[in-house]
């Protein structure tokens, strides 16, 4: 994966998807739980976006707010999703319905658990085509899944296969086959890879970056390793407690993170350089409907200041690119 | 030296398929030592189905071997005496991958705790037993009075999975046997449950076999390390020099396969093969090898000693001595 992707659009006009100040509560026996709290990115065409964080920080769940897939009890609550100049709020249902696959696809955690086991791997993305709207011959319809199974590096007898004839990676490049078949502009992808071994996620991560370059898509990648970040993306944000607490472009993360919560996420991360790397953060991460007051991270922030416990800090733009929710920044 | 737990020309195969007629190997003449006077801690290094797992269940008497032995303590595992098979449960200790499996969930979680207490009598009071206990605890970073009196669910995926080190240290064993102790929890609380499993190690004495697929946490936590793949052992040694200038082809993809946190993007792509024909008898990594030669496409290297404390099954090193037959406990050898 030395080429990174293609470059990117100048300027805010290219945007091809827009999330501002998007809010996601669920109800709870004890009150109401925050899960997004007021969350704005904006996303450019084939730009590759990263959303790390802890288990519990609301990655997932964003991903599933920007396709309005959030299921009672939660629900959105305020903000809204652009994709290009579609305010995803204002449609039906069945049009939000089309719009999944055809617009935004997504590449859901564990999906390749959620293959059917009793179907074969034709009628799985032949099923996924017809749902969304796709309408083609039989003779056609064979031609797009063989071009389908090509794009994603696997070869077209796959077709003919069940799930459990597969490898995960098999499985897995299957489901990124079903989330490009109706050849969407945003591809989520929640964690594609957690729970395949690092040789086959190397193979999977590449062919997702092929397939994105492929069709011009964007790609937003949900997951907490930053190895994986540093080597995918070119912009990445940081969510902590519902709160993107940091965006900024990859390099600039790594050498030189703003917010204390992503130093300590990065140096988290195990070395392969020296030994003595073990390094945890400190505390656990807070319950979102028990949060700290001020800053959510402050109780776990070696760097905490006063204002840090009673003044929530604002998401301040740094430089273009860039944001940070932190009062030391 | 008798070893404390030993396995011998070990080959462990399953059947399946209609009618059993698929056999598929899991672990092949496989053998191992641990020392009982030189306390390690080894990493069990391989992708799934490479028989990490396999040799863990060997090891703890979960599994029957097929063909060899697995001996405790000089004796056969499957025919201990009931005292010997109690002493086994008390020296041999294991932590796996679900920190959720492992409890029952409606038992406080005290219940892991105190049954090991009461089964090997460890304490001659409640007093002392709950002392114990409480010692456990904070020797693992967890506060007794946040942790007992709670339900498992109550708690989180770490706390639980620290729980069950603590029980470990509770009884002293000699050996643990962790397999993906970590891969359920956040990154960000893997160091604090291994260090205490590295803390376990130093402070008293206990060997540790870490089976993972993360190669960085393996490098961390072992002095020592076996990479697997498909059934047998790849390379073997010191973690330090098989890490830092892996010898064996498949140990340079594993290395280049793990993404790491820098600005050079260097997460090289394995480069697909030419088809091959391989023999039944030829190296197993010869279909995937980008420096196979005609003659691994027919048989398989035996382990070629490189150094002192480190081995590799391939060609490319056998002008080194071959380390002979189930020996590779000898380069498990911090350099």
């Amino acid at each position: 994966m030395n080429s990174s992707s293609p470059p990117l659009a100048q300027g805010n006009s290219g945007t091809v998807l827009r999330v501002e100040g998007l809010r996601v509560a669920y109800e709870h026996a004890r009150g109401v739980v925050r899960a997004v709290d007021d969350v704005s990115f904006s996303l450019r065409p084939h730009e590759r976006f990263g959303l790390a964080g802890e288990s519990g920080s609301g990655k997932s769940t964003m991903a599933l707010a920007i396709l309005r897939m959030i299921k009672p009890p939660g629900h959105i609550d305020g903000g809204e999703v652009w994709l290009e100049d579609i305010a995803l709020s204002t449609l039906t249902h069945d049009a939000i319905r089309r719009l999944r696959l055809a617009g935004v696809a997504m590449v859901p955690q564990g999906s390749m658990n959620s293959l059917n086991p009793v179907a074969r791997i034709r009628d799985q993305i032949a099923d996924a085509i017809a749902d969304h709207g796709g309408n083609l011959s039989r003779r056609d319809l064979a031609a797009r899944i063989r071009s389908l199974l090509g794009q994603v590096g696997l070869p077209p007898e796959i077709a003919e296969k069940y799930p459990h004839e597969l490898s995960g990676g098999m499985k897995q490049r299957a489901c990124i086959a079903i989330a490009i078949c109706l050849r969407p502009k945003v591809i989520i992808a929640d964690e594609p890879t957690s729970a395949l071994d690092v040789v086959v996620q190397r193979q999977v991560m590449e062919t997702l970056g092929r397939v994105q370059a492929d069709l011009g898509a964007a790609v937003i990648l949900v997951g907490h390793d930053m190895g994986l970040m540093a080597q995918f993306v070119d912009r990445l944000g940081i969510m902590y407690a519902g709160r993107l607490v940091e965006v900024a472009p990859i390099r600039d993360i790594i050498t030189a993170p703003r917010h204390p919560y992503t130093r300590l996420l990065i140096d988290s991360l195990p070395s392969l350089e020296h030994k003595g790397g073990l390094r945890g953060i400190p505390g656990l991460a807070p319950l979102l409907r028990d949060l700290p007051p001020g800053c959510a991270f402050h109780p776990r922030c070696p760097r905490a200041e006063a204002r840090c416990r009673d003044t929530k800090p604002a998401v301040r733009p740094m430089g273009p690119d860039a944001t940070v929710a932190c009062h030391l920044a | 030296m008798t070893p404390l737990i030993e396995l011998r020309d070990v080959t462990k195969t399953f059947s399946g398929g209609t009618l059993g007629r698929e056999r598929k190997v899991a672990l092949e003449r496989f053998s191992f030592a641990i020392d009982p006077d030189r306390p390690r801690v080894t990493a069990v290094v391989g992708e799934s189905g490479s028989g990490k797992t396999t040799l863990a269940r060997l090891l703890l008497g979960l599994l029957r071997p097929t063909e060899g032995e697995v001996r405790f303590d000089g004796r056969n595992l499957q025919r201990l005496s009931s005292a010997g098979r109690r002493d086994f449960r008390h020296r041999v200790q294991a932590i796996f991958q679900d920190p959720y499996e492992v409890y029952n969930p409606f038992y406080r979680v005290d219940h892991v705790l105190t049954t090991p207490v009461h089964k090997f009598r460890l304490a001659r009071s409640a007093a002392e037993g709950r002392a114990q206990i409480e010692a456990a605890l904070h020797a693992v970073g967890l506060q007794p009075d946040e942790i007992l009196g709670r339900y498992p669910h109550q708690l989180s995926g770490g706390q639980r999975q620290r729980i069950m080190v603590a029980r470990a240290l509770l009884l002293r064993p000699r050996l643990i046997v962790a397999d993906e102790p970590v891969s359920m929890v956040d990154a960000s609380l893997r160091a604090t449950i291994l260090g205490s499993l590295r803390k376990l190690h130093e402070e008293l004495g206990i060997s540790i076999l870490y089976i993972t697929h993360d190669l960085a946490t393996a490098y961390q936590v072992a002095d020592t390390i076996l990479v697997m793949y498909r059934a047998a052992v790849a390379e073997a040694g010191d973690v330090e020099a098989v890490v830092k200038s892996p010898q064996h082809p498949y140990t340079q993809l594993l290395v280049g396969s793990i993404p790491r946190v820098s600005t050079v993007r260097d997460w090289a792509v394995e480069q697909p093969q030419a088809e091959r024909e391989i023999s039944a008898a030829g190296c197993k990594f010869a279909d995937r090898c980008p420096v196979a030669m005609a003659r691994c496409l027919t048989s398989a290297p035996p382990l070629f000693q490189t150094a002192p404390h480190r081995a590799a099954a391939c060609f490319l090193y056998e002008n080194a001595p071959a380390l002979p037959e189930g020996k590779v406990a000898t380069v498990l050898v911090p350099a």
